[in-house]
């Protein structure tokens, strides 16, 4: 067991080594730079001391190197201006448009990414599992077709407009400032009764539209699930025996039927990230997603980098969690065989 | 003096402090090239409040006379909530801020702001700083600091590899600059520089003096070379360079540290969603009843996405709000009027053209660049473009329809600049395109270049700017009833600098020209290839940039001699020599249609509270010269607290 | 699925009995010819009613794919300057009690200065009846025809603007209409690429299995650790500027479908992977079948119908993806017209607040959503005719 998780550990690292190189190539895919791009604009509107400015900072972060050699500096395997200094050595870079260290700019963004994709997880979770209950024991009624059909809406109305309208009328209806997750008013405050109710307010409208996407799959899968558990034989014993019907169906199918979604936390999270990106545009939410949109627009290679490498990181690490917490929810199933 | 001990406010005593209770005694002088105002009544009362360590007006402060301009006299407090779209456009206050060594009125009248008084006689510019002047921070402002720039800024090699800005060369050389005492500084150059002054006034600040006590310690000179280096090592910076450039930063805004000499101090570190600054305390101006602007205590910007901006404007969620709305947005801003309180006031825009065209003179495909420099093809383009429907359509009809020139404020305005080959008639283009020789038609009506292929214009254009896409629909149409089929081409703005300069593109569309309500001083650059960057002749403008190392030299009469007039308008400080140059370029233009213009006059919806006093109705709105909203003066806004108390006011 | 086993756990049905007649070629130990299981399948299919439905309505919708010209009532890029942000218009049947077929109500439009806006009066005087099968805007019918003909037309001097009009004053409905060309076909395209490179992988993951699996599956988590944004940005961003509407609609298809193969290549695997133990794929083996015909032949068309069911599942995915890319900017622009194009422009406050009708252009995506996805639930659970 304990060779195995090392042997899936090393190849966790491969795959990292990979995909770091992939994400690199991925940003350098466009033409141009960060900086050079910059100082075609910068000369356009006539700013020459801003030029300047710009043309240092190439110099000094290795842009006018082959490509190969700004990745292995990006990682920390070859000297840069200032030494080994690279993922690798903890230096997750610089964001040229923000000024700044890239752990300065992301780090608050990255717990708010996490609480509004908690929020809408936990919201999806809480209304799929009962929908699917409800679809599953009351097959092909018609309160079975609306649940579904509800659940499919979320998932066929785009999550932009959907949220723009919303937002409209949560402004219009119940006075709630658009935008943001709380109150603007409140934003450099302490965290206050007044600002935690703001901020619940304002993480109806983005959880709402990021958990309706996920809400109709969700009810699929569950609802398939506990169909094939409710078909097997033990639950008609369990019947049979005369077991009460919520008992029957809550104590093995229900808990049979979430196997599945485990093995799915792994790649909850990419999914997330992206899914929550045009919704916080939309909505402004100060979250990863749309820093990265705009890191890689512009062509802030490190930052977008560092948030790429960081959610795949998290995925391969979720990934080996599930499989872990699979094994030891069902040992008939054996590592790497997945 | 350390990076802390400014945070904290806390500044070291100052020698000068014994000249603080003079100030009751101080003399406006407000000479050089505006009008002197006179002085009404002794500012006591104003000073009242001011702690007596705290930094204070310069005892020859600026007056501002608002009366003069039909305003009234504020008071002090309050806050201005505005939004924008992201954390970096909090550089912008330093534009609509507006505090400039000397700048713009309202009327475009160059005059002294930040400097007590401006001499120039011939190629030597003496100026005279406000006796007591301090920074943000209550340290004194002096000549050492326009030292501190000239020398070991502009001049540091690590800092300005190139040197010092362009408006600072006539001929290639540089002034002789003379410090003559901690007021006084002189730049001299054997010949006028009427660059000189416009670039001081100019929306982007060229900032031509930096805060030398708060940057001296950062600085290899100072310091010596490793220590400055370690400081910066220990913020992860490369370099003492790049700290000293972060530091330095009266522009972007970013650094609470950094002292200015603006109307309000920035309060907060980027990353934040909300951004606050805070009135300087030592600004230089006065109102005349002696009370310090600006009147608005504090101003804070909120972060929102650039699609929430109109919602959150209509939402009330904005005091004072304009960059970032335009005129498609009036109806969604007019409906929100009345239940938030709020006034969307709708300034013209001054440019040349909302949206332009512009063939490529130089453009690479000699085929394409015979015919666009045929300037019966040039107005045959023009004159197929409906202008009166586009202005219906974009602009509600309230536009002006013709070239890309100046507007009508402008005093060098002639009408003939905008109507000049600028009609509509559509039968004389064809014509026009007829004696081109560009007679052959394809099966779909198109007609045909000489080698063959259809004359098909691929239109490239900024993706970013929606009106101008739409614009390009319309002229689609135009084009199509002579036979020309256009074809747009959004593209990456950046891309799109690429594939000009590249000679790539055959016609770009974009904005007109900007600086549209220009008076005689102010350098026509815009109009020649000796501005850096014109879609019209992009390896022109090269050429003259890199004095003839790259690009390609100008082979064209008529545009060699917009050059030549560049050259001379930039020889004279005569304004009524420049204004005859000007005009002469804008003929040119006009007779030879080097840009296709179309419509100008949108209007730029400025929404203000409606208790926000002294924001005009109108004015004009431009990048350059007005600065955005800046010479307007932000300073002087205030909000009214009320009937009772608008009485006392009066 | 399942359901003799679901009749079981109702008590209430007692006694089972198939109302069907009995049929002895869809006995599960006999899936004697491929012919019948796709006949089952299509009856099992059959009985969902719902993706019945789905199936005629998206068959509706891409019947019209080649037609759009003569059903748009206004040519692509047909503006109206005089009625510009004009409100839907009503079709009337009956003028001041009087049946007079279909027929609109003209709009007289008159610019508030005061507001900025454009109030449309309906002028109920002057009934225009529509014309049908009639002359209007000209097109390129395919590309090779030019030809002027229409299912029906706005009234001669007239208007007939069923779904309002835009910002430049063109008709809605008509647009929505060519944009369906491009929404419906970019699925269609996209699932094409994905579904091809899917069974490859896929095919030669779980046939091979060792060395060739174990890259593959990296491949796979590669692919999927990565949020899908960057990767669509970064491609976009990589098509070259120069190429022409036409070109970058194929690129987007393209991007769309190579990002979305990972999930079919796993259920690929998986299924080989079942499969390939199974009694008659030794058999083929140990008389001699190569790899390429053992896959091709034996493996492939046992689990084909679920793969068409998957495939179904991620056409909308893709449709509501090139939603995404152009809400971002990065895919389709005008003056090209796809649904995600005018979703985009829609996109803003005053569309909400003023013009209403923009948002109308979600109903096509939301139908074309659903039917999809209730025909791929539908297919699914056939796929399986044996269980």
């Amino acid at each position: 067991m304990i060779t195995q998780i090392l042997r899936r550990i090393v190849t966790m690292a491969m795959t990292l080594l990979v995909i770091s190189a992939l994400v690199f190539i991925i940003i350098k895919l466009p033409p141009g730079d960060y900086l050079t791009n910059r100082i075609m604009e910068l000369r356009a509107t006539g700013d020459a001391s801003s030029v300047a400015k710009a043309e240092l900072l190439i110099q000094q972060y290795g842009l006018d190197r082959p490509v190969w050699q700004q990745y292995l500096m990006w990682i920390g395997v070859m000297p840069g201006s200032v030494g080994f200094s690279g993922l690798l050595q903890g230096d997750w870079g610089w964001s040229f448009e923000y000024d700044k260290p890239v752990a300065d700019v992301v780090g608050d963004a990255l717990w708010l990414t996490l609480l509004i994709n908690l929020t809408a997880v936990v919201f999806v979770h809480l209304v799929a599992i009962p929908a699917a209950i409800y679809s599953a024991t009351h097959r092909n009624t018609a309160g079975d077709a609306v649940v579904t059909l509800l659940g499919y809406v979320g998932l066929a109305v785009p999550g932009f407009l959907l949220a723009l309208i919303l937002l409209f009328y949560a402004n219009r209806w119940f006075g709630l400032s658009i935008g943001g997750l709380y109150d603007s008013a409140l934003t450099n405050q302490p965290w206050t009764w007044e600002k935690i109710r703001s901020l619940l307010a304002h993480l109806i409208v983005p959880t709402l539209v990021i958990g309706l996407g996920g809400t109709a799959a969700m009810i699929r899968r569950m609802r398939a699930n506990l169909l094939d558990e409710l078909a097997k034989p033990y639950t008609v014993t369990a019947r049979a025996k005369g077991l009460p019907p919520l008992q029957a169906l809550l104590k093995y199918p229900f808990r049979m039927s979430l196997n599945p979604f485990v093995a799915d936390i792994g790649n909850l999270l990419p999914h997330l990230v992206s899914g929550s990106v045009l919704v916080s545009l939309v909505l402004s939410l100060p979250t990863v997603g749309p820093l990265l949109l705009e890191a890689l627009r512009n062509q802030d290679q490190f930052m977008a980098g560092f948030i790429l490498m960081f959610v795949a990181a998290l995925t391969l690490v979720g990934m080996l969690i599930s499989d872990l917490i699979l094994v030891w929810l069902d040992p008939r199933i054996r590592m790497g065989l997945r | 003096m350390s990076v802390r001990d400014i945070r904290n406010g806390t500044p070291a005593p100052l020698p000068d402090r014994g000249e603080r209770d003079t100030t009751v005694s101080r003399r406006a002088l407000l000479a050089g090239l505006g009008a002197t105002l006179t002085w009404s009544r002794a500012p006591s009362r104003a000073f009242a409040d001011t702690p007596p360590d705290a930094p204070g007006p310069p005892t020859t402060p600026y007056l501002a006379d608002l009366a003069a301009h039909g305003r009234r006299l504020g008071t002090r407090g309050g806050t201005i909530r505005t939004l924008i779209a992201k954390a970096r456009d909090v550089r912008y206050l330093s534009v609509y801020g507006y505090s400039r060594l000397i700048g713009y009125d309202a009327d475009l009248n160059l005059r002294p702001d930040v400097l007590e008084r401006v001499d120039v006689e011939g190629g030597r510019f003496t100026f005279t700083l406000r006796q007591g002047h301090r920074w943000s921070d209550g340290h004194p402002f002096t000549t050492e600091d326009f030292r501190y720039y000239w020398e070991d800024v502009a001049n540091e090699k690590a800092l300005n590899p190139d040197g010092p800005p362009t408006f600072f060369r006539v001929d290639g050389k540089l002034p002789q600059v003379e410090f003559l005492d901690p007021v006084t500084v002189r730049y001299s150059w054997d010949r006028p520089n009427p660059m000189f002054l416009p670039a001081l006034a100019a929306p982007r600040d060229p900032l031509i003096y930096r805060p030398s006590h708060y940057l001296k310690p950062f600085h290899a000179r100072y310091i010596g070379k490793d220590a400055a280096d370690a400081k910066a090592k220990a913020l992860k910076l490369r370099g003492w360079a790049a700290l000293h450039n972060r530091l330095d930063d009266n522009y972007e805004l970013n650094n609470p540290d950094c002292p200015t000499l603006q109307g309000w101090v920035p309060r907060t570190r980027s990353p934040a969603t909300r951004f606050r600054f805070e009135r300087n305390r030592s600004y230089h101006r006065v109102d005349t009843a002696g009370t310090q602007l600006p009147y608005v205590d504090t101003i804070v910007m909120d972060v929102a996405s650039q699609g929430l901006l109109v919602a959150k404007t209509n939402a009330g969620e904005a005091d004072l709000m304009f960059r970032g709305l335009s005129m498609p947005d009036i109806p969604s801003l007019k409906e929100g009027e009345a239940a938030h309180r709020y006034r969307t006031n709708l300034w013209p825009v001054a440019r040349g053209s909302e949206i332009a065209l512009y063939p490529n003179l130089t453009t690479a495909d000699p085929a394409w660049r015979q015919l666009n420099r045929d300037v019966r093809y040039r107005h045959a383009l023009s004159l197929a473009i409906d202008r009166r429907t586009l202005n219906n359509t974009l602009l509600f009809g309230l536009g002006t329809e013709g070239n890309d020139t100046i507007v009508s404020d402008s005093a060098l305005f002639e009408p003939e600049m905008r109507t000049l080959n600028a009609g509509y008639d559509p039968a004389q283009a064809a014509k026009l395109l007829d004696a081109v020789g560009l007679t052959g038609r394809d099966g779909s009506g198109t007609r045909m270049l000489p080698g063959g292929q259809p004359l098909e214009i691929v239109v490239e254009s900024d993706g970013e700017a929606e009106m101008v896409l739409d614009a390009l629909q319309l002229i689609t149409e135009f084009w199509r009833e002579i036979g020309i089929r256009l074809i747009t081409k959004p593209q990456e703005r950046t891309n799109l600098h690429r594939r000009s300069i590249g000679g790539l593109t055959v016609m770009v569309a974009a904005q007109g020209l900007d600086l549209a309500v220009p008076t005689a001083i102010m350098p026509p650059t815009e109009l020649s290839p000796a501005q850096p960057e014109h879609y019209s002749w992009p390896l022109w403008s090269m050429n003259v940039e890199s004095r003839g190392k790259s690009g390609e030299p100008c082979d064209i009469p008529e545009v060699r001699r917009l050059l030549d007039l560049d050259r001379q308008w930039r020889d004279t400080d005569d304004a009524g020599k420049q204004a005859a140059i000007w005009r002469e370029m804008l003929m040119n233009h006009a007779h030879n249609t080097w840009v296709i213009g179309t419509v100008a006059g949108a209007l730029q919806p400025v929404v203000g509270a409606e208790r926000l006093i002294n924001l005009p109705k109108r004015a004009l709105y431009s990048w350059d010269p007005t600065a955005m909203i800046g010479v307007q003066r932000l300073d002087e806004l205030f909000w009214d607290s009320g009937a009772d108390k608008r009485a006392e006011v009066r | 699925m399942n359901r003799p086993a679901m009749n079981g756990v109702r008590p209430a049905s007692g006694h089972f009995v198939d109302p069907a007649p009995f049929e002895p070629e869809s006995r599960p130990e006999s899936p004697v010819a491929t012919a019948s299981a796709w006949r089952l399948i299509l009856r099992k299919f059959l009985r969902h009613r719902l993706a019945v439905a789905s199936a005629l309505i998206l068959l509706a919708l891409y019947a019209t794919v080649p037609f759009v010209e003569q059903l748009a009532p206004y040519g692509q890029a047909r503006r109206n300057g005089d009625f510009l942000y004009a409100p839907p218009q009503g079709v009337h049947l009956f003028h001041e009690g009087r049946f007079v077929g279909p027929f609109v109500y003209p709009y007289r439009a008159h610019l508030d200065l005061d507001t900025f806006r454009r109030d449309y009066k309906v002028d109920a005087s002057a009934p225009q009846p529509l014309r049908f099968l009639c002359r209007g805007d000209g097109y390129d019918w395919l590309g090779l025809v030019h030809a002027d003909l229409h299912f029906v037309c706005p009234p001669k001097n007239g208007t007939l603007f069923l779904l309002g009009t835009d910002k430049l004053g063109r008709d809605l409905f008509s647009r929505m209409i060519y944009g369906a060309r491009i929404s419906l076909t970019i699925g269609l395209v996209g699932v094409a690429i994905s579904f091809t490179l899917g069974l490859f992988f896929g095919g030669v993951a779980g046939y091979f299995g060792g060395l060739v699996d174990a890259a593959v599956q990296r491949l796979i988590e590669v692919i999927r650790s990565l949020p899908e944004l960057p990767l669509w940005l970064a491609l976009s961003a990589a098509l070259p500027p120069n190429w022409s509407p036409l070109l970058i609609f194929f690129g987007i298809t393209v991007i769309l479908g190579l990002l979305d193969w990972p999930g079919l290549a796993r259920a690929v695997r998986g299924k080989l992977l079942a499969l390939r133990e199974e009694d008659f794929v030794q058999a083929a083996e140990l008389m001699g079948a190569s790899p390429t015909r053992v896959i091709g032949r034996h493996l492939i068309p046992n689990f084909m119908s679920h793969l068409i069911a998957s495939a179904t599942l991620s056409i909308p995915t893709m449709i509501l993806g090139e939603t995404a890319l152009s809400f971002l900017g990065l895919g389709l622009r005008p003056p090209v017209t796809s649904w995600g194009v005018l979703l985009n422009e829609a996109q803003n406050l005053a569309a909400v607040q003023l013009y209403p009708w923009l948002l109308l252009p979600v109903l096509p995506v939301l139908v074309t959503v659903l039917a999809f996805n209730f025909m791929g639930d539908g297919l699914r659970d056939a796929a399986d005719p044996y269980h």
